[in-house]
C-alpha cells in the first residue's frame, strides 16, 4: 500500500493516563493509527495537558507549524484560540470538541452522552435501595446540566421515587476533591455515585463505602471492581478516522457532528455482571433499541423542572438548540445551578 | 610534660573568609591557677577558647588536654574531656528552673531523674563555693549575676575541671566581681584550671596568676602577674603605651537642652524599665549613666530619641514639648544618636560608606536634585567625612559591614556629629573598640562638649566615665539612684549605687 | 617557644561549606550555568533511559522556545506576565515583606480591567486602555494593600494572608465568569463575553506580543531609577535591610508597608489587565497559569534585581515554552515537568554556591 504523508495533531486537556476524557481520546486515536494504513504512532503529534488558556493557542500553532493537516482540540476552553490560529492555517483542518464556533476550516464534534446517561441512568434507578444517588459533576456548562438531566430521566422512568443529588467541583480532573465530593454524597445517604468527571475518583468513594457507582468515559470496573456497575462511554475511533479519510480524500467540510448512540460514538460500557440487575439489562436493552429506531427520545415531554414548572409540554420534544443551551434541572434533581 | 598541665594548645591557626583569626597562637594553663587571656576586641581571645571548646576546628595546630592529644569534633567532646565555658551571652532556657536547666544536656548517665537528688548537689556545690542560689527558681526570676552563678554552677556539675569565662564582670556591679573573684580563687585552689578572657587590665591585675596576651590574632607571650606591670601589660596589648584622655575643661554649663520629668517607660517585655526617672543634660556638658547593664540605659536612650514610647511623664528638648513624639521629630530637633547597637540599628550593615552617611540626611533638599537623590553630593560628603574622621574603607562602596569596629564608629559617629547637633545621646560608644578608637571617640565627644553640645553618655566602663562626664547619674532598676558632680564622688560610691543604695546612703 | 611538628596523617576527606566573604562576580555568572548545565546532564541519563535522544529533545526544546521569530514571540508572550508579577514581589521582598499574593493581585487587576471593558461604554481604544491600565494597576494595587494594612499596624504575617486571599480573588473571578458576568451567548460557559476591539491591548506585527512588553519594561526601569534614584527607594532599601536602621533614621515604616504592597500588588495587577487584554480577550476561568506564584521564583533567581528580572523572565518563559514544544516528539508531559523541574531544583540549589564555598578538609568523618 502507498503510504501517504499526513501528520495529524491531538491537543489534549488532562494527562493520557487520566482513566477518564483524555484516556479515552488517546483510545481514539490509536484506533485510527490501527485502521489507517497510510499513519504510523509518530504520525501522531500529542501534547498532553495543555491549560485552556493562552499556552493552547501556541501549541496549537506550534502542531500547525510542524505539518500537520487535521488537528483534533479535545476541549471545549481551546475554542477561541482554534478560531484564531485557524484564520492564520487556512490549510489546515481544524476540529473542535465540544464547542460552537464553527469556520471555513473548522469543524466541531460531540456525541450525544445524554443518550447512554439516561440508559445508566435506568441501572442506577433500579439498584438504588435508598432512593437517593449522588452526582459528582464538574462544571455547571450545558453539557454537565444536559447530563445530570438525562440521567435523572432515566432513574425516575425506572424508580420514580428516586432523587438525583448533585455535588459541582468546579474542576475537571482533581481526583482528589471529586473522591472528596463523591464521600459526602455517600455520607448524604446516597448508595449509587455517578459522574461527569475525568478520574475514576469517585467510583473508588463509592467501593470504600461499600455503595455502587456509574461512571464515565471508559470502561472504570478495573479502578472500582466491587462498585462500578457500568460507565457511558465514549468510543472516539470511528469518527476519528472518518474525519482522517474525508481530509485526505478532499471531501472534508465544515460541520457541526453530534453523533448519536446509532453512530457508536457514545454508548453504554460493559456491565460488571455480577452488579448489574438482570431486570436492568433488560429494560436498558429494550430502551436502547426504541432510541436507535428514533422512537425514544430522551428529552420528550411532559417534562418538569425543579419547581415543578413544565418545560416540555406532552407530545414535544427539546431541539437540539434547547439542548445545547440548557441551563436548568429536570424534576428530581436535588441541587442547584450557580448562577 | 609537667603533670600540673591541663591545658596546652600549640601552633593554633584559624582562618575565616577574609580574616587570620588565629596565626600559630599557643597557650597553656595549669593546675590551680587563674588564667587571665587578656586582649583588645577582636585579637582573637574567643576564636581561641572557642576551639578549645570544640565549637571551632583549628585550621593547624594541636590541642593537648592532660597530656592526651585530642581533636574535638565537637562540643560534646570537649564538655567530656573536662572543659566548661561561660559565655557573655548565657545559654540558660528561661522558663526552667535551675536544677532543669543543670541536667539539660549533661552527659550523666541514668533515665530516670531524681531532682531531689540534683537539687542536693545544686545546694553543696553552691554551698561550698560561695555561689549562692535557689535551685528551684526560674531563670528569668533571677538578675544577671545570679545566672552567671548558675552557669559557673552547671560547669561545676557536669564535671569541669577546665573553666572558661568568657568576660565575666561586663554585666557585674563592683561588688559582685569581688564575689565573683573570690569563687575563682576557691575553684582553682581546689585544683582546677581557671581561664578568664577579657580586655580590662585591673581585673587582671586583681585576679590572675599568669596572663597570655593576644595581639591581632598573634600570640605575644605568656607572663606572671608578680612579674609584670599595667603598662607592660598594656604595651603587649596594643603594641604601645597610651593614656586615657580625661576631662580636666572647666565646667561651664549652659542652659537646660534635655529635661526629663517622671518618665516611666516598659521594656520590650512589657515591664517597666524606667520609673519616675528626672533628668537634665546642659549645653557644654556631659551626664554620666553608670549601672550595670539593663538596669534600663538602652531604654532611657531609646525613650529621648522617640524610639520608645513613654507611659507617662514628659520630655523636653530645648524647652520644646517631645512627648512620644516620632524619631523623625526628635532627629529635627538636632538630636544625635550613637547607639548601643552599631551595625544591628546605627548603621546598615550590607550597604557602602556613602548610603550610611545618608541615612539622616537624604531627606533634606540640598542632598536631592528634585524627585532624585543627588548622588554626586551625596558621594563627595561622604569623602569629604571619611578623611575628616580618618575612617579607613577600602572602598566607599564596600558594604560597612566590612570594616573593623574601630572604623564603623567612626563613620557612624561622623554622621551623627556632621548634623551639628545639639545634643547627642551616646550608648557605650567605645564598647569593642581598640585603644586608638576610644582616644578618637572621646576626643569627638570633648570637643563636641566644648562646641556646646549637651551630651548624655551611657557607659559600663566606670573608667570612661570618669574620665569624660561632668556628672553622673547612676540608673539601678530603672531608678535614678542619684546624680553627683564627678569631681565630688568615687568610685566606690558610685558602685554602692550601681548596687541599688541611694545617693549618700550607707550600706553596711 | 618552639612546639614539635607531629606527621599529620592521613585520614581522609571531609566535605564543608564556608561562608563566602564576598562573592566575586564570575560566580553569580558560572554557578547559574554550570547549574543548568548539571541538569541537562542528569536530565539525559533519564531520557536516555527512557529511550529518547537527550541531544534532539534538548534541541527541540530550545528550538521551540528560541530557534524561530514564532518561537521568541510566544517566549516573550509567556515573559511579560512573568516580568510584571516578578517585579511586584521582588519590590515588597525587598523590603522583607513576603508577597505570596501576587497571583490574587494578578487576578483583580484582570477582574478590575474586565469591569471597565464590560461595562464602560464604548469609547476609542486611546481611552478605553488607559482606563483599563489604571484599574488593572488599582485592583492589583488594593488587593496588596488590604493585607498591608493588618501587616503595619497590627504586625499580621504577611505570608498566610497574602496567600489566602489568592483563592479569595480566584474565587471571586470564577463565581463572575459562572454567575452575573458569564457570556449570554456562551451557553453557559464561564467566560465572559468577548471585549469589544477598543479594550484589546495592540500587538506587535502578526505576533501574539502585545503592548504589555512595553508595559514591563517600563516598569522594570522605574522601579530601577525609583530604587536607586529616590528618597523613597532608599527608604525601601534601609527597610529591607534593617528596619531597626530605619526606625533609627525616622523612617515611617508603616507608611512604607502600605506604599511597597501597593505598588506590588499594583504591578501584578498590570500582569492581570495585560492578560485580559492582550492575551485572552475576555475575563475567563483560570487566565493565569499560577503566574503569580512563578514570580516567587523569577524574584528569588533574579536577586531582586529589576534587570535580571528581565532575563530570567525570559528565560523562564522559554523553559514553559520550550516544555510543550517537546511533546510533540512523543515524551509525555510528566516528563516534560521532571525536566523543567529539575532545571529549576539545580538552578535554585547552585544557588548556595554563590553565598558559600565548597571546602575539601582532611581529617577523619
Amino acid at each position: 500500500m502507498q503510504k501517504v504523508l499526513m501528520k495529524v495533531g491531538f491537543v489534549y486537556v488532562g494527562p493520557v493516563g487520566d482513566a477518564g476524557w483524555t484516556y479515552a481520546h488517546d483510545q481514539g486515536r490509536k484506533y485510527m493509527v490501527e485502521q489507517l494504513p497510510y499513519l504510523d504512532e509518530s504520525d501522531t503529534l500529542v501534547v498532553e495537558s495543555v491549560p485552556e488558556n493562552a499556552d493552547a493557542e501556541r501549541v496549537l500553532t506550534d502542531l500547525a507549524e510542524k505539518g500537520c493537516k487535521v488537528i483534533f482540540a479535545t476541549s471545549f476552553g481551546y475554542m477561541d484560540y482554534v478560531i484564531n490560529v485557524a484564520k492564520r492555517y487556512p490549510d489546515v483542518v481544524f476540529m473542535h470538541c465540544s464547542g460552537y464556533k464553527t469556520a471555513e476550516n473548522v469543524g466541531t464534534y460531540f456525541g450525544r452522552m445524554y443518550q447512554p446517561r439516561y440508559l445508566t441512568g435506568l441501572i442506577a434507578g433500579m439498584k438504588t435501595e435508598s432512593n437517593l444517588i449522588g452526582y459528582v459533576a464538574a462544571h455547571p456548562i450545558p453539557e454537565v446540566i444536559r447530563g445530570i438531566n438525562a440521567f435523572t430521566l432515566g432513574v425516575r422512568a425506572a424508580n420514580p421515587e428516586a432523587e438525583v443529588k448533585v455535588v459541582w467541583t468546579n474542576t475537571w480532573y482533581d481526583p482528589a476533591a471529586e473522591k472528596e465530593a463523591a464521600l459526602s454524597l455517600l455520607d448524604a445517604g446516597a448508595d449509587v455515585i455517578a459522574q461527569h468527571q475525568d478520574t475514576p475518583g469517585p467510583q473508588q468513594a463509592a467501593q470504600e463505602r461499600g455503595a455502587f457507582g456509574i461512571g464515565y468515559n471508559t470502561d472504570m470496573r478495573d479502578f472500582a471492581p466491587e462498585a462500578n456497575m457500568t460507565s457511558p462511554v465514549w468510543n472516539w475511533g470511528p469518527y476519528y478516522v472518518e474525519v482522517v479519510e474525508a481530509v485526505k480524500n478532499g471531501t472534508w467540510k465544515s460541520e457541526q457532528y453530534w453523533g448519536s448512540i446509532a453512530d457508536g460514538v457514545v454508548g453504554v460500557g460493559a456491565y460488571n455482571e455480577d452488579l448489574v440487575p438482570e431486570e436492568a439489562k433488560k429494560l436498558v436493552e429494550e430502551k436502547l433499541a426504541l432510541m436507535k429506531s428514533g422512537e425514544l427520545e430522551v428529552f420528550a415531554g411532559p417534562i418538569k423542572d425543579q419547581e415543578g414548572n413544565v418545560k416540555v409540554k406532552e407530545g414535544e420534544s427539546l431541539s437540539d438548540e434547547e439542548m445545547l443551551g440548557m441551563d436548568w434541572f429536570v424534576e428530581g434533581v436535588k441541587g442547584n445551578i450557580p448562577k | 610534660m609537667a603533670d600540673s598541665t591541663l591545658v596546652s594548645m600549640r601552633g593554633i591557626t584559624k582562618t575565616f573568609p577574609g580574616v587570620l583569626a588565629n596565626s600559630d597562637v599557643n597557650f597553656e594553663a595549669k593546675k590551680g591557677e587563674i588564667h587571665a587571656l587578656l586582649g583588645e576586641n577582636g585579637a582573637g581571645k574567643s576564636t581561641l577558647m572557642n576551639i578549645l571548646t570544640g565549637l571551632y576546628r583549628p585550621d593547624e595546630g594541636e590541642i593537648w588536654i592532660k597530656g592526651e592529644k585530642v581533636v574535638f569534633r565537637s562540643p560534646k567532646e570537649a564538655i567530656a574531656a573536662g572543659i566548661g565555658m561561660v559565655h557573655q551571652h548565657f545559654r540558660l532556657v528561661q522558663p526552667f528552673t535551675v536544677a532543669e536547666n543543670l541536667i539539660l544536656g549533661s552527659p550523666r548517665p541514668g533515665r530516670i531523674l531524681n531532682m531531689k537528688q540534683v537539687e542536693k548537689e545544686i545546694t553543696s556545690i553552691s554551698k561550698k563555693f560561695g555561689l549562692e542560689v535557689d535551685p528551684r527558681a526560674k531563670i528569668w526570676q533571677l538578675s544577671v549575676g545570679e545566672q552567671q552563678r548558675v552557669e559557673i554552677i552547671k560547669m561545676l556539675y557536669r564535671g569541669a575541671d577546665i573553666l572558661i569565662l568568657d568576660e565575666p564582670t561586663a554585666v557585674l556591679t563592683p561588688q559582685e566581681v569581688k564575689e565573683l573573684f573570690k569563687t575563682l580563687r576557691m575553684m582553682a585552689d581546689e585544683g582546677r584550671a581557671v581561664i578568664i578572657i577579657t580586655h580590662k587590665l585591673h581585673e587582671v591585675m586583681a585576679v590572675a596568676d599568669r596572663v597570655t596576651v593576644l595581639r591581632g590574632g598573634k600570640y605575644i607571650g605568656t607572663v606572671n602577674k608578680k612579674e609584670t606591670t599595667k603598662q607592660e601589660l598594656t604595651k603587649m596589648m596594643v603594641g604601645r603605651e597610651i593614656e586615657l584622655s580625661s576631662n580636666q575643661d572647666d565646667y561651664n554649663p549652659g542652659e537646660d537642652v534635655l529635661i526629663l520629668e517622671n518618665i516611666n517607660a516598659l521594656n520590650d517585655k512589657g515591664y517597666p524599665a524606667l520609673k519616675n526617672v528626672n533628668l537634665t543634660v546642659k549645653e557644654g556638658e556631659i551626664l554620666g549613666i553608670a549601672g550595670v547593664a539593663g538596669n534600663g540605659q538602652r531604654e532611657l536612650a531609646e525613650v529621648v530619641t522617640g524610639l520608645r514610647e513613654i507611659q507617662s511623664g514628659t520630655l523636653k528638648i530645648n524647652s520644646k514639648q517631645y512627648c512620644n513624639c516620632s524619631p523623625l521629630e526628635i532627629i529635627d530637633a538636632g538630636v544625635a544618636h550613637i547607639p548601643e547597637d552599631r551595625l544591628g540599628m546605627g548603621l546598615v550593615p550590607s550597604l557602602g560608606a556613602v548610603e550610611n552617611i545618608m541615612l539622616k540626611e537624604y531627606r533634606k533638599k540640598e542632598m536631592n536634585k528634585g524627585l532624585f537623590l543627588n548622588h554626586k553630593l551625596l558621594k563627595k560628603k561622604t569623602g569629604e567625612l571619611i578623611e575628616e574622621f580618618g575612617v579607613k574603607t577600602a572602598s566607599i562602596d564596600s558594604p560597612v559591614k566590612l570594616m573593623s569596629g574601630g572604623n564603623l564608629q567612626r563613620l557612624l559617629i561622623a554622621r551623627e556629629i556632621s548634623c551639628q547637633p545639639k545634643f547627642i545621646v551616646a550608648s557605650y560608644p567605645v564598647r569593642g573598640l581598640d585603644v586608638g578608637a576610644i582616644e578618637a571617640v572621646h576626643r569627638i565627644l570633648l570637643e563636641q562638649r566644648k562646641a556646646g553640645a549637651a551630651i548624655l553618655l551611657i557607659s559600663e566602663d566606670l573608667e570612661e566615665i570618669f574620665a569624660l562626664a561632668d556628672r553622673i547619674a547612676v540608673l539601678y532598676e530603672g531608678e535614678v539612684m542619684g546624680v553627683i558632680r564627678t569631681s565630688e564622688t568615687t568610685v566606690e560610691e558610685i558602685g554602692l549605687m550601681m548596687a541599688g543604695s541611694r545617693e549618700g546612703e550607707k550600706v553596711s | 617557644m618552639s612546639v614539635p611538628q607531629i606527621a599529620k596523617k592521613e585520614q581522609g576527606f571531609r566535605v564543608t561549606l564556608e561562608k563566602r566573604g564576598t562573592t566575586p562576580y564570575l560566580i553569580h555568572f558560572l554557578v547559574p550555568v554550570s547549574s543548568v548545565v548539571a541538569a541537562l546532564l542528569v536530565g539525559a541519563i533519564f531520557l536516555k533511559a527512557t529511550g529518547h535522544s537527550p541531544l534532539e529533545i534538548y534541541a527541540m526544546m530550545f528550538n521551540g522556545a528560541f530557534g524561530s521569530m514564532y518561537g521568541i514571540s510566544e517566549t516573550i508572550v509567556k515573559a511579560i506576565p512573568l516580568m510584571l508579577t516578578g517585579l511586584g514581589v521582588s519590590i515588597a521582598f525587598r523590603m522583607l515583606l513576603w508577597n505570596i499574593g501576587a497571583e490574587g493581585q494578578l487576578y483583580m487587576g484582570a477582574f478590575a480591567a474586565s469591569w471597565v471593558a464590560l461595562f464602560a461604554p464604548d469609547m476609542p481604544g486611546y481611552i478605553m486602555l488607559p482606563l483599563m491600565f489604571i484599574a488593572g494597576f488599582l485592583g492589583g494595587a488594593l488587593w496588596g494593600l488590604l493585607p498591608a494594612i493588618p501587616r503595619a499596624f497590627l504586625g499580621v504575617n504577611e505570608t498566610i494572608t497574602t496567600l489566602m486571599l489568592n483563592y479569595v480573588a480566584i474565587l471571586w473571578v470564577d463565581y463572575l465568569v459562572y454567575g452575573p458576568w458569564k457570556d449570554p451567548k456562551g451557553f453557559n460557559f464561564p467566560l465572559t463575553a468577548p471585549f469589544r476591539d477598543s479594550a484589546s491591548l495592540p500587538t506587535f506585527g502578526n505576533s501574539r506580543v502585545h503592548l504589555g512588553l512595553l508595559f514591563a519594561l517600563a516598569a522594570v526601569v522605574i522601579v530601577y531609577v525609583l530604587l536607586k534614584h529616590t528618597r523613597w527607594g532608599y527608604e525601601i532599601r534601609i527597610i529591607g535591610e534593617s528596619q531597626n536602621a530605619a526606625r533609627y533614621a525616622g523612617m515611617n515604616i508603616g507608611k512604607n508597608i502600605l506604599l511597597v504592597m501597593l505598588l506590588s500588588g499594583g504591578l501584578a495587577g498590570l500582569a492581570g489587565m495585560a492578560e485580559v487584554s492582550g492575551i485572552t480577550h475576555r475575563l475567563q476561568h483560570g487566565i493565569s497559569s499560577g503566574y503569580g506564584y512563578t514570580a516567587i521564583i523569577i524574584a528569588w533567581l533574579s536577586k531582586l534585581n529589576p534587570w535580571a528580572i528581565i532575563i530570567v523572565s525570559f528565560l523562564f518563559g522559554g523553559l514553559l515554552v520550550g516544555g510543550f514544544s517537546i511533546q510533540t516528539s512523543g515524551l509525555p508531559s510528566a516528563t516534560v515537568f521532571m525536566l523543567q523541574g529539575l532545571i529549576l531544583f539545580f538552578v535554585l540549589g547552585g544557588e548556595i554556591l554563590t553565598r558559600y564555598r565548597i571546602k575539601l578538609q582532611r581529617g577523619r568523618k
